[in-house]
């Protein structure tokens, strides 16, 4: 049962992930909700018991570096996150009714946001 | 006694009997099994080369050759499916098959207009080799 919670991301602790550096440089203030939400529940989504919400969350992290460098395109980061999301909502359904709607924020939800967050970090 | 003796052996046989097929019937089944693990294997050995054979940079793009090899890979995964015998794993066969659909129309969109980038390849194998591990209880 996801459930680690509602552990806040460690602002002063030094060094910054290469992604939280490419959000820093995101000004757009229409962005600046959707931005902090994404921050947040990135940070829940890395820490929670569930292996798979981490991984997802891992990988999220890992493409929206990967289209900051320009390794992967637009196209390619929506089609890798609809992948994740196939991936995931059999993840979701399995989860007992309490713990579904925890589980669908870390996940599809995060996803969605990512999704609108990463047209700025091109 | 002798009737005794007569019955316990037809038992013992019995017995013998029984423990013969229930074993007989496992080694079929995990033989079964295996066959179908293998079948998923190559299935995924099939896309992880149709990847590296067209998500490659700057490559022309040979839209014969791709048609040919998605033809080859459909045909691998209809037959696939109709030679599941556990019923059970044929979902799992066609959300592969979704997967391998998926990745040929986005591979197809990025090739033909010579739009894959660096990373593709890569990442199109991570999420393979994921579904794959999935399909496979790993």
């Amino acid at each position: 049962m996801p459930s680690a919670g509602k552990r806040k991301r460690k602002k002063s602790s030094g060094k910054k992930s290469a992604l939280d550096s490419a959000l820093d440089q995101v000004t757009d203030e229409s962005l600046a909700a959707s931005k902090k939400e994404f921050q947040d529940l990135l940070a829940q989504a890395k820490v929670d018991t569930s292996e798979l919400i981490r991984q997802n969350a891992q990988e999220l992290e890992e493409r929206l570096v990967l289209l900051k460098k320009r390794k992967i395109d637009k196209e390619d980061f929506d089609f890798f996150v609809e992948n994740q999301k196939r991936d995931l909502r059999v993840f979701v359904d399995s989860q007992p009714a309490q713990s579904q709607e925890r589980a669908e924020k870390l996940t599809l939800h995060v996803l969605e946001i990512a999704a609108r967050v990463a047209i700025a970090l091109i | 006694m002798n009737s005794n003796t007569a019955k316990n052996f037809a038992f013992r046989n019995l017995f013998l009997c029984v423990a013969a097929i229930a074993i007989t019937s496992c080694g079929t089944a995990t033989f079964t099994k295996t066959g179908s693990d293998a079948q998923i294997e190559s299935l995924r050995n099939f896309e992880l080369a149709f990847i590296d054979e067209f998500a490659v940079p700057g490559k022309r793009f040979n839209a014969a050759a791709f048609d040919a090899k998605v033809n080859q890979g459909n045909a691998k995964f209809q037959q696939a499916i109709a030679d599941e015998k556990f019923t059970a794993r044929r979902p799992v066969l066609v959300d592969l098959k979704g997967q391998f659909d998926a990745d040929a129309t986005h591979l197809r969109s990025k090739a033909s207009r010579g739009k894959v980038t660096p990373g593709l390849a890569t990442e199109m194998k991570k999420d393979v080799n994921k579904i794959y591990d999935h399909a496979l209880g790993r």
